[in-house]
């Protein structure tokens, strides 16, 4: 249904002519392609429906007249800063999509250690502005080009320095929130007029409903402004860089440290991580290059320090005996950054890193000690701006067998999982073939330890239709492996409750039909009843998994 | 090449949306972290490299057609290529720029062009010239009395093709007029084409009138060749560009070099030496076509072969245009060797520098957006205290010498040449 002459004049009248669009070429470029970042609920070959209108408020006023109008007129919404993933697109007919990229307002307090955001600020600026004053935050490993506001409000937000800093939703304080029904919320200790430095109080707590189970993924309403934890950042106030493009490297004090941990069985691979996370010395931990696959992570190093070098030198590059013996070497393995603040701490870090090491069975690699290489996993690795790297290989990937949870859980089926993958890669030819293993993740989804986040890289093709359906049965199939295991869902799953197969949300009654079979649906009828407080016209919110009450008494 | 041929590129276009900002790791502050001037004036995703795969892939599948928004936001790209830098710095095949080119020759052939436009091409098939109102008679007018060989009639080791910009402006016709004095005084043997010479096209191609570029360019590539000249020096970028990358692909196989490497290698070998101290504090803006677009042209005739099942590379190995053998080092030499000038760099430098405006024809088609690009560089310049914005290239010294920064203060415009006739 197309939008009457009346409505479109009252958005244009909100946020000006030159800021709003309903030409088809516009709102084609907000259509996300399922096959390319779907983000945990694809792959399909189909793209997201066509908003009515595209909509760049340039203020908190201007999304609340919006969302007043969408309340008017029964127009759905949905906002989206970086366009990163399909949890930013709309999906449905009759809806605007808001493009936030005119609110990127950066304030860092330094004495409060606090930086206070809009959404398009994304993390490598705030990141920039920030260590100025000798401060950083928590970038995701979805990486620096993504919104820390969308990642600490509306998901988990978990990454590399997240040992260290917790992950994004852990560091929120106080928001400023359009709820779905027009209103504005200020939480935390802004709803009490008392600045951005609590999350809870003492004015309004509300992180449980601004954020869902795991994050709304930003669905409910729209979140305008929010104030982040930072940490103290060790280094000088902006990361030098030498090299060429696009093998730059980081030009870092001796402070900074990067290793690659390796191990010879999961056990002590567990066993070391799991003393990292008690020895607390660790800036950053991450398991990042094996996303390329276990046969092929240091071929990939060697193109991604080189600036001559391509992905056509992966087959020689993968002959090279000494490459293979530093791939055996590194096959369990794991990186971390330690960043000393002064001299003696930076020696303290260095001993007790070999300590864990003595008492686990590890050794660092010495392939990753070479200066250039340890200088490119500091850059990449604090700075995350390399972090596309994820579309390197193929230029669409998705994640499978991903588990969050128990460190001793996930290590023990380890090499199941990388057999499950290799034989799909070696039968079948949908997805790349890089030696079957090729987790990656997080050293811990938690500030301080405790459960990582695991992914197994599978890259394909987006524009081979077989290479499509064949990632999707594959993710099919390892559903089947991790229900016999009792591993819960598989990452390629996580979000296939939340949109439909042609890109469309679900209805609630679709919702209640999935909800009312969990196995702990209560969770679901309480957001139930969030949800009808403050969006009682249900304009948004779909990644917002809700249950009719009433449907789960009767189950 | 055509549009269809880009259906790959356009389907596995990542969305990572990398191609609006300079490479992560080069990122310094928020105020200059973004490249791409017409994402940045327009704010759409659709002007974006990402956008534009997208609009492509739309027309190609006919969910889109050229309505008049369409058609602008096709030819409101600069061409500057940055989105190409940043995108390369972790995708390995695919190039925004090469579609971003191939999307707007799409609307020309379909007759979606800007009315302003059409004055251009026809000024191009008249006259010889990308300048509307300039005539093919006085071109060549700025060479009066340098004593310059007519390679027309003589023989010279050495072709001055000054471009239109340098032919027609009065201020930039001095400049010229110092270098042809500047290479001259170093012994180097210096011809022009005389009455043969116009203009290189290349704005055409970045236009997406690609016909008239290549028609323009092989009649040139004749009268190069017939000139029997070893080395072609050129003060403008966009000509650079054109001889350098875009002519070789048709046969031009002749040495090109940027007035600016020409300097360097006199002020290395000892045949230009400065008398006179400059005390000044200037910054050095790269010219897109000189710096990340302009590195060599390597030959390439090979197909797409995936290994690892699904990996896309290109059988032979492909050449890879990602900027980092641009002409960055020479003119920041002959600025550095000046007795008494003080080099401050700006944010956004070499390969991820940003644009001034010009490029696309967008100074032409759309001033207005083309004025705003020039004046975030003029902020820029101004960051850093420097006095004087030095470049090498007409076309951006020209937008940078009409625009102000966002507090309306101006800032003073040379090309490297006039700092170094000053010194000599």
């Amino acid at each position: 249904m197309a939008f009457s002459a009346d409505i479109y004049k009252a958005f244009e009248d909100v946020v000006g002519k030159r800021n709003i669009s309903k030409d088809i070429g516009i709102v084609e470029t907000y259509r996300c392609a399922a096959a390319q970042s779907s983000a945990h609920y694809g792959p399909y070959d189909h793209k997201t429906p066509k908003p009515e209108a595209v909509l760049l408020p340039g203020s908190t006023d201007e999304v609340q007249n919006i969302v007043k109008l969408c309340n008017k007129y029964d127009v759905k919404f949905k906002a989206s800063s970086t366009f990163w993933s399909s949890m930013g697109f709309i999906g449905d007919d009759n809806a605007v999509q808001l493009d936030m990229r005119r609110m990127r307002s950066i304030e860092i307090d330094e004495k409060n250690m606090i930086a206070i955001v809009e959404p398009y600020a994304i993390a490598a600026v705030v990141q920039a502005e920030a260590m100025k004053v000798g401060l950083t935050l928590n970038v995701p490993g979805v990486g620096c080009s993504s919104s820390p506001l969308a990642s600490t409000a509306g998901w988990v937000g978990f990454g590399p320095t997240s040992i260290s800093m917790g992950c994004s939703s852990e560091n929120m304080l106080g928001a400023e929130w359009v709820l779905p029904n027009g209103e504005i919320l200020r939480t935390g200790s802004l709803g009490a007029g008392a600045g951005w430095f609590c999350g809870e109080g003492p004015g309004p707590s509300t992180r449980a409903i601004l954020r869902g189970f795991q994050g709304s993924t930003g669905s409910l309403g729209v979140c305008t402004k929010i104030g982040i934890r930072l940490h103290p950042w060790p280094g000088p106030t902006f990361i030098p860089t030498r090299g060429t493009v696009p093998a730059y490297k980081a030009d870092l004090p001796d402070n900074f440290k990067a290793y690659t941990l390796c191990y010879k069985t999961w056990d002590d691979y567990a066993k070391g991580l799991a003393l990292l996370h008690e020895a607390e010395i660790l800036f950053l931990g991450h398991r990042q290059f094996n996303m390329f696959g276990r046969d092929i992570k240091t071929a990939m190093l060697k193109i991604l320090t080189d600036t001559d070098m391509q992905l056509c030198d992966i087959p020689e590059l993968v002959k090279d005996p000494e490459l293979k013996k530093v791939n055996d070497d590194m096959k369990i393995e794991v990186q971390v950054i330690i960043a000393g603040v002064t001299k003696r701490d930076a020696e303290y870090k260095e001993k007790a890193l070999d300590k864990v090491l003595e008492m686990s069975g590890g050794w660092k690699s010495k392939f990753m000690l070479e200066k250039d290489m340890m200088d490119y996993v500091l850059l990449y690795l604090i700075r995350m701006g390399h972090k596309n790297l994820n579309y390197v290989l193929c230029g669409a990937y998705e994640g499978n067998y991903g588990l969050s949870g128990n460190l001793f859980v996930s290590a023990k089926v380890m090499e199941e999982a990388s057999a499950l993958k290799r034989k799909w890669e070696l039968e079948h030819t949908d997805i790349a073939a890089h030696g079957g293993d090729s987790d990656m993740g997080s050293c811990c989804i938690i500030g301080g330890g405790g459960p990582t986040g695991w992914e197994f890289f599978t890259n394909f093709d987006a524009h081979d239709k077989a290479s499509i359906k064949g990632t999707a049965e594959f993710f099919n199939e390892t559903q089947r492996w991790m229900t016999e295991k009792g591993l819960g869902v598989d990452m390629g799953h996580w979000n296939q409750d939340l949109r439909k197969e042609n890109g469309y949300w679900f209805s609630q009654e679709e919702h209640d039909a999935m909800y009312a079979k969990l196995p702990q649906p209560l969770v679901t009828v309480y957001q139930y009843k969030a949800r009808e407080a403050i969006n009682p016209k249900h304009l948004c919110g779909s990644y917002y998994r809700t249950l009719t009450p009433g449907k789960y008494n009767s189950q | 090449m055509a549009l269809d041929d880009f259906k790959a590129m356009q389907e596995r276009c990542s969305n990572c949306l990398g191609c609006k900002w300079i490479p992560f790791d080069k990122i310094k502050s928020q105020r200059f972290g973004e490249n791409c001037p017409s994402v940045c004036y327009f704010n759409f995703n659709t002007y974006s490299a990402r956008g534009r795969f997208q609009l492509g892939l739309g027309i190609l599948t006919k969910d889109v057609e050229y309505t008049e928004t369409v058609t602008e936001a096709v030819h409101n790209c600069t061409t500057c290529g940055l989105c190409d830098v940043s995108c390369k710095v972790t995708r390995y095949n695919l190039e925004p720029l090469e579609h971003n080119l191939e999307l707007k020759a799409d609307a020309v052939k379909k007759g979606k062009t800007l009315p302003a436009q059409k004055p251009i091409m026809e000024a191009l098939a008249k006259e010889k010239t990308m300048l509307v109102g300039k005539s093919k008679a006085s071109r060549t007018k700025w060479a009066d009395g340098l004593g310059l060989k007519d390679l027309t009639k003589e023989k010279a080791e050495v072709l001055f093709f000054p471009g239109c910009k340098f032919s027609y402006d009065e201020k930039l016709q001095k400049t010229a007029q110092s270098a042809v004095r500047i290479l001259k005084k170093s012994g180097v043997d210096l011809g022009y084409m005389g009455s043969s010479d116009m203009c290189c096209a290349g704005r055409a191609l970045q236009m997406g009138f690609q016909d008239d570029f290549k028609k323009n360019a092989e009649a040139n590539i004749a009268l190069f060749k017939k000139s029997g000249v070893k080395t072609i020096v050129t003060p403008c970028s966009d000509c650079y560009h054109a001889f350098k990358r875009q002519y070789a692909k048709l046969g031009l196989d002749i040495e090109v070099l940027h007035t600016v490497e020409y300097l360097d290698r006199l002020i290395q070998s000892g045949k230009i030496k400065f008398t006179k101290t400059i005390q000044k504090t200037v910054t050095y803006h790269d010219p897109c076509h000189l710096g990340r677009l302009g590195e060599n042209y390597i030959p390439w005739n090979g197909k797409e072969k995936k290994i690892l099942n699904q990996v896309h590379t290109w059988e032979p190995r492909r050449p890879r245009y990602i900027g980092a053998y641009g002409i960055y080092d020479a003119p920041r030499n002959v600025l550095k060797s000046i007795p008494g000038v003080n080099l401050v760099e700006m944010e956004r430098i070499k390969e991820y520098s940003w644009c001034c405006g010009a490029g696309g024809g967008c100074s032409d088609t759309n001033p207005e957006f083309s004025s705003w690009t020039a004046s975030e560089r003029i902020t820029e310049a101004n960051s850093t205290g420097a006095e004087t914005l030095v470049t090498a290239c007409p076309w951006c010294e020209t937008n940078f010498r009409n625009a102000v920064d966002e507090n309306g203060k101006k800032i003073a415009v040379l090309d490297v040449l006039e700092l170094v006739e000053q010194a000599l």
